[in-house]
């Protein structure tokens, strides 16, 4: 297996832990300063990290944005661990912005910015 | 038909401002994404998402959405369990997050909320008037009183104690799909007798209007007192309920269980010792304190119509919150260990035992799977057996998760007709067509399709729900 695909294959495991029980929605700031956003939570930056990956989002602007609006400040995560779940959400917010600047990198995206 | 989304963004802008609208496909996805462990596929993302601010705004949307025949499909906060939340079809998703205002008129004896209104944001406006929300979902954190009602479910509250929401709205505001803002019921505590739009409305899925303002009753905060007893096995919990129907008890207002494996796992995740066998709570409320001691003390002794192990009155609060939380978090545990795939199986009472050993047999022997271990919970004075299958992994190819999400939906369907149940809790539509039409004569259903079509001429609000499609 290549580095990518071994990385996009931890990613997808990782976010697979996920149940789309959105409690994390509530109680992230961003959600919260969009007037409740979903896309600008931690359950919407999950689900856009997880379909860029399996090749049904492409890069643009509010992609970017759903993933770099996150102030990591790991409230989802609280929230996440005390029902029960091991999501380390900002890390793989973290790992989906990597991926992103990646995929921006090899297809010459980024002179866009 | 090719649909130009841009356009359809420019127009809604017009409606609710630019700033509310998204057609990005990222946001249609993430609104698209329900609980339903299967992949979104292109047919359920929609063209925009719509976020309105006012009732107005709604009706505006619903025009436009009928002249240009446009799908339009209701989201409150997806996590409905049963497939409502996801769009079937394209179109446009409307959003009820902005309207989540809660007003309480104590004086008049209600409260009136918008429908994006989060159930825990209600419950706490409530508490300061000394006043109790009917619905307890496990996901009150983040669902919405539109969508509760819009389902009409009280979820893990028990029916014959506490009744469903339903039976504590006074009166709706709707915007029907056709745009008209039609206002139902009444203001005085007085409901009204006799033919009622609010009847119809309420538990409507989305399907016959969009609900823009609730008004419920303010119902006062009771006293509870609580118990928990630990039995063997599960069927002696089931005899219990059953015995408590027949003897006509007058029923707690939360009756819970969990099964043996279930309650090692829940009372584990809490930090309580792991239990030898099943565990039921039971919360018995009343106006009074004297009132809610002296129920909990009857039917303290009532119980050991099931020989319990061990029964008792729990007067510690920390160690309360702690046998009760076990009920949740053995959900969630489980599910943190590998994949689940839930059931929502609700039989005649005196047929209990028989529909939870038949819903234990067709999970472990489910074909779409094979070998998936059997875990059971829920509701069960109400009565609600949650039966689920568990598979030690999350790494189950996305075709897979459909069979099975389909085997264990038409397993539920097939005992809930034998039994002579229908399910309490997560609504009739959507992925349940197919139970409506297994359990009903064709009337049923026909009489369904004509209700909405009477409401709904073009088919414009969630579309697909009534169909069936997935």
């Amino acid at each position: 297996m290549s580095g990518d695909n071994a990385y996009r294959t931890t990613l997808l495991k990782e976010i697979a832990k996920c149940r789309a029980c959105r409690f994390c929605v509530d109680v992230c700031p961003t959600y919260q300063a969009s007037a409740g956003v979903e896309t600008l939570s931690s359950f919407g930056r999950l689900q856009v990290i997880k379909y860029l990956l399996i090749g049904d989002l492409e890069f643009d602007d509010s992609l970017s944005y759903a993933l770099y609006s996150c102030l990591q400040c790991k409230r989802c995560e609280n929230i996440c661990k005390s029902k029960g779940q091991q999501l380390e959400i900002c890390q793989i917010i973290q790992l989906g912005r990597n991926l992103l600047s990646r995929q921006l990198i090899e297809k010459r995206n980024n002179e866009k910015l | 038909m090719q649909m130009d989304i841009k356009r359809i963004h420019k127009d809604l802008s017009k409606i609710v401002g630019t700033e509310n609208v998204f057609s990005d496909k990222p946001t249609a996805v993430v609104y698209a994404k329900d609980v339903m462990p299967y992949d979104v596929e292109e047919h359920n993302i929609p063209y925009a998402v719509v976020r309105p601010g006012s009732t107005a705004e709604i009706s505006r949307v619903l025009c436009y959405a009928n002249d240009q025949q446009i799908p339009v499909h209701i989201h409150g906060s997806g996590t409905s369990l049963v497939g409502l939340a996801r769009p079937k079809t394209k179109g446009i998703v409307l959003d009820t997050a902005r309207m989540a205002d809660v007003v309480v008129y104590p004086d008049r004896g209600y409260f009136e909320a918008g429908p994006g209104a989060h159930l825990a944001k209600v419950r706490k406006e409530l508490s300061a008037y000394k006043a109790m929300l009917p619905i307890f979902p496990g996901s009150e954190l983040v669902a919405t009183i539109g969508g509760s009602i819009a389902v009409n479910t009280s979820a893990h509250a028990v029916d014959a104690s506490l009744g469903k929401p339903g039976d504590y709205v006074l009166g709706l505001e709707v915007v029907m799909p056709t745009g008209e803002i039609v206002e139902t019921g009444t203001e005085s505590m007085r409901k009204p007798a006799g033919i009622e739009l609010t009847k119809f409305l309420v538990g409507s899925e989305g399907l016959l209007c969009v609900i823009t303002k609730v008004r419920m009753r303010l119902i006062p905060l009771p006293y509870f007192e609580n118990i928990v007893a630990y039995y063997r096995c599960t069927e002696d919990i089931l005899k219990t309920v059953m015995e408590m129907y027949k003897e006509c008890i007058s029923p707690p207002m939360f009756f819970e269980y969990l099964d043996e494996k279930s309650a090692k796992v829940g009372f584990k995740a809490v930090g309580l010792s792991e239990p030898v066998g099943a565990v039921a709570m039971m919360s018995m409320h009343s106006w009074s304190k004297a009132g809610s001691e002296e129920k909990a003390k009857k039917f303290l002794e009532f119980i050991s119509v099931g020989q319990p192990i061990e029964a008792k009155i729990v007067k510690d609060k920390a160690e309360w919150e702690k046998i009760w939380s076990s009920r949740a978090e053995a959900g969630n545990y489980v599910y943190r260990l590998g994949s689940t795939f839930g059931s929502e199986v609700t039989p005649r009472v005196d047929k209990l035992q028989e529909a939870f050993r038949d819903a234990k047999a067709a999970i472990l022997n489910l074909q779409s799977y094979k070998n998936p271990e059997f875990y059971s919970f829920g509701h069960i004075g109400a009565p609600t057996i949650h039966a689920y299958a568990f598979i030690p992994t999350k790494e189950i190819p996305n075709d897979i998760k459909k069979a099975i999400v389909k085997e264990v939906r038409e397993i539920t369907e097939d005992i809930n007709v034998k039994y002579g149940g229908c399910g309490g809790e997560w609504g009739l539509t959507a992925q349940r067509i197919s139970f409506l039409k297994k359990k009903y004569p064709p009337a049923y259903y026909q009489l369904l399709v004509k209700l909405k079509q009477a409401f709904d001429p073009n088919n414009i609000l969630n579309r697909g729900n009534l169909e069936g499609w997935v």
